[in-house]
Order: C-alpha cells, then sequence, then structure tokens
C-alpha cells in the first residue's frame, strides 16, 4: 500500500480524529454514548454511511452540476442513513438497540463529519482512496465513542456490554456518569491527553 | 460536458431523486414483514411488563418467539368493547394492536374530522388475573402510548409501562425509560365515576407521614417534563374514560356475584 493511501486511513483515526481535532460529531457523541453496545451500533453505522456515502458521490463526482451539488450529497447520505435504520429495525437483535438510539440514527443525516469528508474529500479524489477516507473518518468516530461509552457505562452503570464488572464487588454506579454533561467532561479530557502527545496541534 | 446549464441541472437531480426514491420503496417494502413481527413482539413485551411478568429489558431479552409464547401461555382472555362497554370479538391467536392502531382508535374516541368509525377498544386478561388496557395520546414531540394493567378488583392499578416516539431523552423520555416512574403507578387507584380517571400532577401528589404517595388517582409528575406528563395524564384520562363503563360494568357484576 502507497504512503498516501496510508495516510488517508491512519490520519483520522489518531493525528486528525474528527471528534477531538476537527470537533466534529460532538453531539452525537454526548448522546449515544451511555452504554457501549449503543455506542457500537451508531459507530457501525456511521462507518458505513460514511464509506458508502463517500464511495457512491466520488463515483458520481464528474457528473453533479456544481450548482445543486450540496443537495445531491444530501440526498445519497439520507438515502444511506434511512437503509441502515430500516436494517437495524428488521433485525431481532438490533431492534431494541435501534429503539434505543431513535432519532440519533436519523440524525446520522446531519452529522457534519459525513458531509464534511464528502465535500473536503470524496468529490475530488478517486472511489477507492474516498471509501476508505469516508471508512477511517468513521472509525476514527466511533473510536472516541467507545473510549467515552467504556467509560461511561463502567462508572454509570457497574457494567460493560451489560455485563456486570463493578457491581459485584459492591460499587455504587455514579448517575452523574450517565448525565450528558460527563460525556463533555470525559471528551474534554480525551482532547487534553491527545494534545499533550500531540504537541503540534498546541497553539503557540 | 457542461453540468452547469438549467437542463442538465434538472434532469440530473429528477433521475438521482427518482432512482433514490426507488431503492428506498423496494427495501421498505422487502422489510416490512420482519419490522412488523419485531414491533408485535415489542408491543406484547410491553403489554406483559404492564402485567408484571418481568421487566422490559428481560422480556425483550428474551427473543421475539419467546415473548410470543409466553403472551400465548400467559392470556386467559383477549377481546374488543365498544364504549358501552359491551363486548364486540375476540382477538385470536396473539392479535394485539399496534401503535398504529391504537391511534386510529384515538381518533375514534375523540371524534373530529379523523373519526373513521366507532372505537373498538382491546382488553387482555392474562392469567394472573390482571386486565391490560393500552392508552395513547400526544406528548410533546410525538405520540406517546403504554399499557396500564388493573388487578381483579378492577381498581387497583397493577402495572404500567409506556413508550414514545420522540421525546426528549433525558426528561420526557423518562416515561419509558424510568422504571421508577412507572412504578409509582403500581397500587393507585383510577376513579372511573369521574370524567379525570387518573391525574399525573405537578407539585406533589398527596404524601403520608413517610413521604410515600397516598393510595388515590393522584401520582407526581416528572420534573422538566411538563408537557410530556400533561400528555400522558390527557392520554391516560381520554382512554380510560372510554373504558369507564366496562370496569364500572364487570365491577357491579362482581359485586352482584358476592352478595
Amino acid at each position: 500500500m502507497d504512503a498516501k493511501l496510508k495516510e488517508t486511513i491512519l490520519n483520522p483515526i489518531f493525528k486528525g480524529n474528527p471528534i477531538t481535532v476537527l470537533v466534529l460529531g460532538i453531539c452525537s457523541s454526548l448522546a449515544v454514548t451511555v452504554t457501549l453496545k449503543g455506542a457500537l451500533v451508531m459507530a457501525l453505522s456511521v462507518i458505513v454511511v460514511c464509506g458508502i456515502s463517500s464511495l457512491i458521490l466520488s463515483l458520481l463526482r464528474k457528473t453533479i452540476p456544481g450548482r445543486v451539488r450540496i443537495i445531491v450529497q444530501l440526498v445519497v447520505v439520507a438515502m444511506m442513513v434511512i437503509l441502515v435504520d430500516q436494517i437495524l429495525k428488521s433485525f431481532e437483535a438490533t431492534y431494541a438497540i435501534d429503539k434505543q438510539l431513535s432519532v440519533y440514527i436519523g440524525l446520522i443525516i446531519t452529522n457534519c463529519i459525513v458531509m464534511g469528508r464528502i465535500e473536503a474529500f470524496a468529490l475530488g479524489n478517486k472511489p477507492w482512496p474516498s471509501f476508505l477516507d469516508g471508512v477511517a473518518n468513521g472509525a476514527g468516530y466511533g473510536l472516541i465513542l467507545l473510549i467515552v461509552a467504556f467509560f461511561r457505562e463502567l462508572l454509570g452503570s457497574g457494567t460493560l456490554f451489560g455485563i456486570d464488572i463493578l457491581n459485584r464487588f459492591g460499587y455504587v454506579p455514579n448517575n452523574l456518569v450517565i448525565l450528558p454533561p460527563f460525556a463533555l467532561i470525559l471528551l474534554g479530557c480525551i482532547v487534553w491527553v491527545q494534545r499533550s502527545v500531540q504537541k503540534d496541534l498546541q497553539e503557540k | 460536458m457542461n453540468t452547469n446549464n438549467n437542463v442538465y441541472t434538472v434532469v440530473y437531480t429528477t433521475i438521482i431523486v427518482v432512482v433514490v426514491a426507488a431503492i428506498l420503496a423496494f427495501v421498505s417494502q422487502s422489510l416490512k414483514a420482519k419490522q412488523e413481527a419485531n414491533e408485535k413482539a415489542d408491543t406484547i413485551s410491553q403489554m406483559l411488563t404492564a402485567a408484571q411478568y418481568g421487566s422490559k429489558a428481560d422480556l425483550s431479552g428474551m427473543g421475539n418467539t419467546a415473548v410470543l409464547a409466553k403472551y400465548d401461555e400467559e392470556i386467559e382472555d383477549a377481546f374488543v368493547i365498544d364504549l358501552e362497554g359491551n363486548e364486540l370479538r375476540k382477538l385470536e391467536g396473539n392479535d394485539v394492536y399496534s401503535p398504529k392502531q391504537l391511534k386510529r382508535q384515538n381518533y375514534n374516541i375523540k371524534g373530529g374530522p379523523n373519526k373513521t368509525g366507532e372505537p373498538e377498544l382491546p382488553v387482555f386478561v392474562f392469567k394472573n388475573g390482571r386486565t391490560v388496557v393500552p392508552i395513547y395520546g400526544a406528548g410533546l414531540w410525538g405520540p406517546v402510548w403504554g399499557y396500564i394493567s388493573f388487578e381483579t378488583d378492577l381498581k387497583t392499578i397493577g402495572g404500567a409501562y409506556f413508550d414514545h416516539e420522540s421525546e426528549t431523552a433525558g426528561l420526557g423520555a423518562k416515561i419509558k425509560d424510568d422504571p421508577s416512574f412507572q412504578a409509582t403507578f403500581v397500587g393507585e387507584l383510577a376513579d372511573f365515576s369521574d370524567t379525570n380517571v387518573f391525574d399525573i400532577v405537578k407539585g406533589g401528589a398527596p404524601k403520608d407521614a413517610e413521604g410515600k404517595s397516598v393510595v388515590d388517582n393522584k401520582i407526581d409528575a416528572i420534573s422538566g417534563a411538563t408537557m410530556t406528563s400533561q400528555g400522558l395524564d390527557a392520554a391516560i384520562d381520554t382512554w380510560l374514560g372510554a373504558y369507564a363503563k366496562y370496569f364500572l360494568g364487570a365491577n357491579n357484576a362482581n359485586a352482584c356475584e358476592e352478595e
């Protein structure tokens, strides 16, 4: 694999992470990180939507009329989101999760990461790199989601993926961790860690 | 190719929209049966929760087939009544009312331009003696609905479960997510002789010395979710009001038998 392609995949996961560096997709990362299961389904949904929308729009990029390009992007992204939602609703295993995530699956349409990557990358690059860029950005988003959800579920409910971890040792779940503000505190800590490791992100 | 002239733009967007619409319509049609099966199992698990056969999470965790089997095993009688409390017909097998059907009946109870016929209200009697009836109404952002079960005296509430489409997470959504809210219904009494059958009040329902809610037809609303609480209150009053004649009639029949 050539270096440029490798960079396309690795950059969004850490150095140019969409949540901690670009600060996109913050709202849903607060809302769906109460449980790991919810965060995992959300992360996979965003990876699928982001990757396939980027692929489709990159294939169409030379034919899209410039003046309605945003509308065409929206139509394709909305279609992908509705497809994902419909599929989640049809399986027994994911039906309850889909209900729990309720509006947030639909709101992937407005997730800035998806439209942002299409506009910035897919419309100017070939299909294969665009697909990888979409998937990698979804994965970067998903990684942060899972880190936040790990701490919130562990400290807020004493479980991981619904399996009891801390409660058996007499741990009393902390209700603050369940509430949205704690996700913001955790995100702040993650940004802090990343900026201390990556000095070039610090403002002079 | 000039992609910026008007004809091209119009034709291009038309084709994109038609193609997307066709794909979505096809997928929606082909997955419909599966989605309806999931919805039905979910509805049944909500009724079983209201009838106190276990927590919603446990019942949903059993899987669709097990939930349907449990319902088959535990249902004593299921039928449809009119506003006068007369039985119209039986509900066979695992025939239950989907939220969509509840919506239609809600229009029929309330009257107005959307009324399609006389109300046909479902009643579910379980083998543990509890009678489950649905409620349906408008919350803050979308519909709220749920199931309330009554003990054999047909006055005392045995349990409740509520669901919603799009209430605010963490506030209005507590009607579904907060089991302690649903638990406050247990043991309270519905007053079927009043139009105000049951009350969800702001500022505190009457409490006894130990701080427990007095047994009456009032419980505390959810703080921060006034509109959802009011919507749920109205939904309960409308629906239990529609069932009033059935419950009062059945009560009198019980009283006669005892004499």
